[in-house]
C-alpha cells in the first residue's frame, strides 16, 4: 500500500500551492507536476483497489476523531472504482492537453493545469467523502474550477456560458445547504453513515422535502432534465479536452452523490421510481434534441446528457443487475465519450462555430482520427463487438429481469435515434467531399497516443468484457450493502 | 407574465419553507443527541481550546477548512484566468477622483492599526470570537484602503503569491506532520496546553495563523486584480 | 391559521426565508448582470441566516469557554451551524468574486450589462 485515501486530496492541494512557486523558477514545471500528481493518484488508487479486495473497505478518519465526530473518507469497492476511473480520465485529459498553449505565456498554462488538477481532486473528494457538508465543499471546488476552465478562452462566448453555469451552480448550492441544514436540525449529525442509521427518526414530510432539495441541487450538476440548460453551452465553449473532463469526471461524481443519497441515506421507497421517471425523460428529451443539433460539440453534449439519463434509469431499476448495468454504462461512457470529444475536437479544429458540416471528407485527411471517432460512435450506439454493446445488453437484461417491458421498448427506440445522428456524422466524414476552405489539423503526438490508447481500451473491453465485469460486480454488491456501509464506518477502530 | 409565474412559485416555496422551519422550531433543542455535545466536551477536555467554533473549524472538521482555503485559492486563480492580460497590457488603476490630503493622511494613520487588529484577531482565534478568515479579511481591507487612496500604491504580485503558497504549504505541512506522527491527517502534534492560554490548542493556533496570512494575501490579490481592470 | 400567527415568534426564520426569496426573485427576473449577482448573494445571506438561527438556543451563550464560565456547557448554543456558516460564507465569497470577474469580461465584450442584449447563446 502506497498510502491512505486522504492523500488523494492532500497531495494535489499541496502541489497546487507549490506549483506557483516552482513556476517562477522553471516554466515547464507547471505542466509536468500536475501530471506527476495525477499519476501518483492513479498508482495510489490502483494499489488501494488491490488492497481492498483482501481487507474490505478502507475507512480513514481525519484529525483522529472517529465518525461521526470527525470527517471520514471511505474507499470502498464502489467509490474506489469511480475514483480510479476519474483519476485515469484526468490523467488522459492532462496528457491530451500537455502541449496546450505551449507557445503562450506560462501563466495561462499554470492556471489551466492547476484548475484541471483540482477539478479531478474535487470530484474524487465527492466520491470518497463520508460527510454531507464535506461533499458540499468538494462540489463547490469542482464548481469553481469548472467556471474557471469554461471561461478559459478569452475569445468566443465562454464568459457567458460560464456565467450561466455559475448561476445554476449558486442556486444548486443554496438548495444543498437548505437540505443539509434540515437534516442536521433533525438528526444532529452530518455523517452519511450516521444519518442513514438515524433516518427512521425523521418525519416523512422532512425526508421528502430534503430529498427534493438534494435532487434539485445535485441534478443541476448531474445534468438532469430540465436542470441541464447550462451543459451544452459549457461543453461548446470550454476548451476541447475540458468537455471530456466534464462528461467523464464531473457528471460522474454528481451521479455518485445522488445515488449515494438515495441508496444509502434515505429509506424512501418511491425514490427509485423517481429515478426511472426523470432518467427516462432526460434520456428521451436529450436524444431527440441531439438529433436536431448542427454543431458537433453540442450534439456530443446532448448525447452525453442522454447517456446520463440512461444511467439514472439503470440505477432506478434497483436490482443488483440494474446497478451493475449502470456502473458498466458509467465506465463505458467515460472512456467512449472522452474519445469522441478528443477526436471530435480535431475533426472541427479551429473552426469558429464547429458545425457538423465541417467534418466533411475528413476521412481522407485525418485517417486515424476519423477511424477513432468512428470506433467511438459505433461503441456508444452499442454495436458489437465494441465496449458499449455489453453495457447496453446489461441494462436491457436488467430491465427484462424486472419485467419492465415498456422500458426496453423505449430504450431500444431511442437508441435508434442515437444511431441516426452518429451515423449521419460518420457518413459526412467518409462520403462527403471536403470543402477547399477547411483545413485539416494533424493531432499532436501526445493527443494521438491518448486517443489510440482509448480506442484500444474500447476494443479490448468489447472482446473481453470479463476484464472489467469482476470489479464492477464487486462495486455493485458494495452499493447494495447499506448496513455493511454503516457498520464499516460507525464501528471503525483505528 | 414570466414575473407572475416566478412570483407565484416563489410564494409557494416560501410558504413551504416557513411551514418546514416552524415545524422544526426556533430556539429549542431539536435533536436528542448530536455531535455537538462531543464537540463541546472534546474542545474543552482534549483540545483545550476555549472557542468551540474554532476547534470545529480547524480540527474536528478541519478538512472542510482545507477545502475552503482551496476554494479561495481557486477563486483567485479563476479570477486571474478570466481577467488575464499580458503583463505589459496591465492598465492603470481606475480612479474616479483624487483623494484629498485628509483621506491620504488618515489612511496612512489607519493602515498599521488595521493590520495590527487583523493580526490580533487571527492570533487569538482560539480564545475569542474571530480567527484566520476574519483576521485575514480585516488585513485585506487595510490594503484596500491603501489601494483606493493612493493612486500609485502597488502590491507585488510575486510577493503575494509567495505568502499565499507558503501559508498553504504550512497548513498542509502541519496536517501531514500529524499524518506521519499520529497516523491521522491534521492530528494534534503539539501539547494541548491549558484552557484560555494563548499557547493552547497545539497546532490549531498555528494553522489559524497560516489561514490568516493566506486569506489576507488572496483577498488582496483579488482586489488588486479587479482594481486594475480598465473599462 | 394559528401556526402562521406563531411565525411572529419566528421572525428570524421569516426574515431569512424572505431574504432567500428576494434574492431568488432578483436573480431570476432582473435583466442587469450586476443585479443578478446581487440577487445570488442576497440569497446566500438568507441561507446563512437560516443556518445560524437553527443552532440558536433560547437564552443561550456563545460557545466560548471564557474565564469564569468554563462549566456552562448546557447553556451554549450549537456551535456546528456557526462553523458551517463560516465555511459557506467563504465559499459564497469565492463564487461572487468569480461571478463579478465574468461580469467584467462580459461587459468588455458586449459593452452592456443587460442580459437580453448579450444572449449569444440560448438561455
Amino acid at each position: 500500500m502506497v498510502g491512505t485515501p486522504v492523500l488523494f486530496i492532500v497531495i494535489p492541494l499541496l502541489a497546487a500551492f507549490i506549483i506557483p512557486l516552482t513556476g517562477m523558477v522553471w516554466k515547464n514545471s507547471v505542466r509536468i507536476i500536475p501530471g506527476l500528481v495525477l499519476s501518483y493518484m492513479l498508482a495510489l488508487s490502483v494499489s488501494l483497489m488491490w488492497h481492498i479486495t483482501e481487507t474490505g473497505t478502507v475507512v480513514e478518519v481525519i484529525a483522529g476523531w472517529k465518525p461521526p465526530i470527525g470527517i471520514n473518507l471511505v474507499f470502498s469497492p464502489f467509490s474506489g472504482f469511480l475514483a480510479t476511473l476519474m483519476i485515469f480520465l484526468g490523467l488522459l485529459v492532462w496528457a491530451y492537453s500537455y502541449k496546450f498553449k505551449r507557445n503562450v505565456d506560462s501563466e495561462p498554462a499554470l492556471k489551466y493545469f492547476i484548475l484541471l488538477m483540482l477539478l479531478v481532486t474535487g470530484s474524487v473528494g465527492i466520491v470518497l467523502t463520508g460527510d454531507i457538508f464535506n461533499m458540499f465543499v468538494f462540489i463547490e471546488i469542482v464548481g469553481i474550477s469548472g467556471y474557471g476552465l469554461t471561461s478559459f478562452y478569452t475569445r468566443r462566448d465562454s464568459a457567458e456560458a460560464a456565467f450561466k453555469y455559475l448561476f445554476m451552480g449558486s442556486i444548486a448550492s443554496t438548495f444543498l445547504l437548505l437540505a443539509i441544514m434540515i437534516i442536521y436540525s433533525q438528526l444532529g449529525t452530518l455523517n452519511i453513515a450516521e444519518i442513514a442509521d438515524k433516518m427512521p427518526m425523521m418525519s416523512n414530510k422532512l425526508k421528502v422535502i430534503s430529498l427534493i432539495f438534494f435532487i434539485l441541487a445535485i441534478g443541476i450538476e448531474a445534468e438532469i432534465f430540465p436542470l441541464n440548460g447550462w451543459a451544452p453551452d459549457v461543453y461548446t465553449q470550454a476548451p476541447g479536452p475540458i468537455g471530456a473532463a466534464f462528461a467523464g469526471i464531473v457528471v460522474k461524481s454528481a451521479i455518485y452523490a445522488s445515488v449515494r443519497l438515495v441508496y444509502t441515506m434515505f429509506d424512501l421507497s418511491g425514490a427509485l421510481d423517481l429515478f426511472i421517471v426523470i432518467g427516462l425523460i432526460t434520456f428521451i428529451v436529450a436524444e431527440t434534441t441531439a438529433l436536431r443539433q448542427e454543431r458537433l460539440k453540442r450534439m456530443l453534449a446532448y448525447s452525453s446528457i442522454g447517456q446520463m439519463g440512461l444511467v439514472m434509469v439503470a440505477f432506478g431499476i434497483g436490482t443488483k443487475e440494474g446497478i451493475f448495468a449502470a456502473l458498466f454504462l458509467i465506465f463505458n461512457h467515460a472512456i467512449i465519450k472522452s474519445l469522441l470529444f478528443f477526436s471530435g475536437s480535431y475533426l472541427v479544429y479551429n473552426k469558429k462555430n464547429k458545425f457538423i458540416k465541417h467534418v466533411n471528407g475528413m476521412g481522407k485527411y485525418l485517417p486515424i482520427t476519423s477511424i477513432l471517432f468512428t470506433i467511438g460512435a459505433f461503441a456508444i450506439i452499442g454495436l458489437p463487438p465494441f465496449a458499449g454493446f455489453w453495457s447496453k445488453l446489461a441494462i436491457l437484461t436488467a430491465a427484462a429481469d424486472s419485467k419492465m417491458l415498456m422500458l426496453i421498448a423505449i430504450i431500444l427506440t431511442v437508441s435508434i435515434l442515437e444511431a441516426v445522428y452518429y451515423l449521419r456524422v460518420i457518413n459526412r466524414i467518409y462520403f462527403f467531399p471536403k470543402k477547399k476552405s477547411t483545413e485539416a489539423k494533424k493531432p499532436t503526438l501526445n493527443a494521438l497516443i491518448v486517443m489510440i490508447s482509448l480506442g484500444i481500451i474500447i476494443m479490448v473491453i468489447g472482446f473481453y468484457p470479463d476484464l472489467i465485469t469482476g470489479i464492477i460486480d464487486r462495486a455493485a454488491t458494495d452499493l447494495m450493502d447499506k448496513t455493511g456501509y454503516i457498520k464499516d464506518i460507525l464501528t471503525i477502530n483505528n | 407574465m414570466k414575473k407572475a409565474i416566478i412570483l407565484i412559485s416563489l410564494t409557494i416555496l416560501g410558504v413551504y419553507l416557513i411551514d418546514i422551519f416552524t415545524g422544526i422550531g426556533f430556539g429549542t433543542q431539536h435533536f436528542a443527541s448530536g455531535v455537538k455535545d462531543a464537540y463541546l466536551i472534546g474542545s474543552k477536555e482534549t483540545l483545550k481550546v476555549s472557542n468551540v467554533v474554532t476547534s470545529i473549524v480547524v480540527n474536528f472538521r478541519g478538512f472542510d477548512t482545507l477545502g475552503e482555503v482551496t476554494v479561495l485559492f481557486l477563486a483567485s486563480m479563476a479570477l486571474g484566468g478570466i481577467l488575464y492580460k499580458k503583463r505589459h497590457d496591465v492598465g492603470e488603476r481606475s480612479v474616479l477622483f483624487p483623494s484629498t490630503r485628509i483621506v491620504m493622511s488618515g489612511a496612512k494613520l489607519l493602515f498599521p492599526s488595521i493590520v495590527l487588529l487583523g493580526a490580533y484577531v487571527f492570533i487569538h482565534g482560539h480564545l475569542s470570537p474571530g480567527g484566520g478568515f476574519q483576521g485575514g479579511t480585516i488585513i485585506a481591507t487595510g490594503f484596500l484602503l491603501m489601494l483606493i487612496t493612493y493612486r500609485n500604491y502597488s502590491v507585488s504580485h510575486n510577493r503575494l503569491s509567495y505568502v499565499e503558497s507558503f501559508a498553504g504549504i504550512l497548513f498542509i505541512g502541519l496536517g501531514l506532520a500529524g499524518y506521519f506522527i499520529n497516523n491521522s491527517f491534521l492530528a494534534n502534534i503539539f501539547p494541548a496546553g491549558k484552557l484560555n492560554d494563548l499557547f493552547s490548542g497545539g497546532v490549531i493556533g498555528i494553522i489559524y495563523v497560516a489561514v490568516g496570512f493566506k486569506v489576507a494575501a488572496e483577498l488582496t490579490g483579488i482586489i488588486y486584480t479587479v482594481l486594475h481592470e480598465k473599462d | 391559521m394559528e401556526k402562521y400567527l406563531e411565525i411572529l415568534n419566528y421572525t428570524i426564520y421569516g426574515a431569512a426565508i424572505l431574504l432567500l426569496l428576494i434574492g431568488l426573485y432578483g436573480a431570476l427576473t432582473k435583466k442587469s448582470l450586476i443585479k443578478i449577482v446581487l440577487g445570488l448573494s442576497i440569497m446566500d445571506s438568507g441561507v446563512h441566516l437560516l443556518m445560524i438561527s437553527i443552532g440558536y438556543l433560547k437564552n443561550g451563550t456563545a460557545p466560548i469557554f471564557s474565564p469564569g464560565h468554563e462549566n456552562e456547557l448546557a447553556k451554549m448554543v450549537d456551535p456546528v451551524p456557526q462553523a458551517l456558516v463560516l465555511t459557506a460564507i467563504v465559499i459564497g465569497f469565492g463564487v461572487t468574486a468569480v461571478a463579478l470577474a465574468l461580469v467584467i469580461r462580459l461587459y468588455k465584450h458586449h459593452n452592456t450589462l443587460r442580459i437580453d442584449e448579450i444572449k449569444n447563446l440560448k438561455w
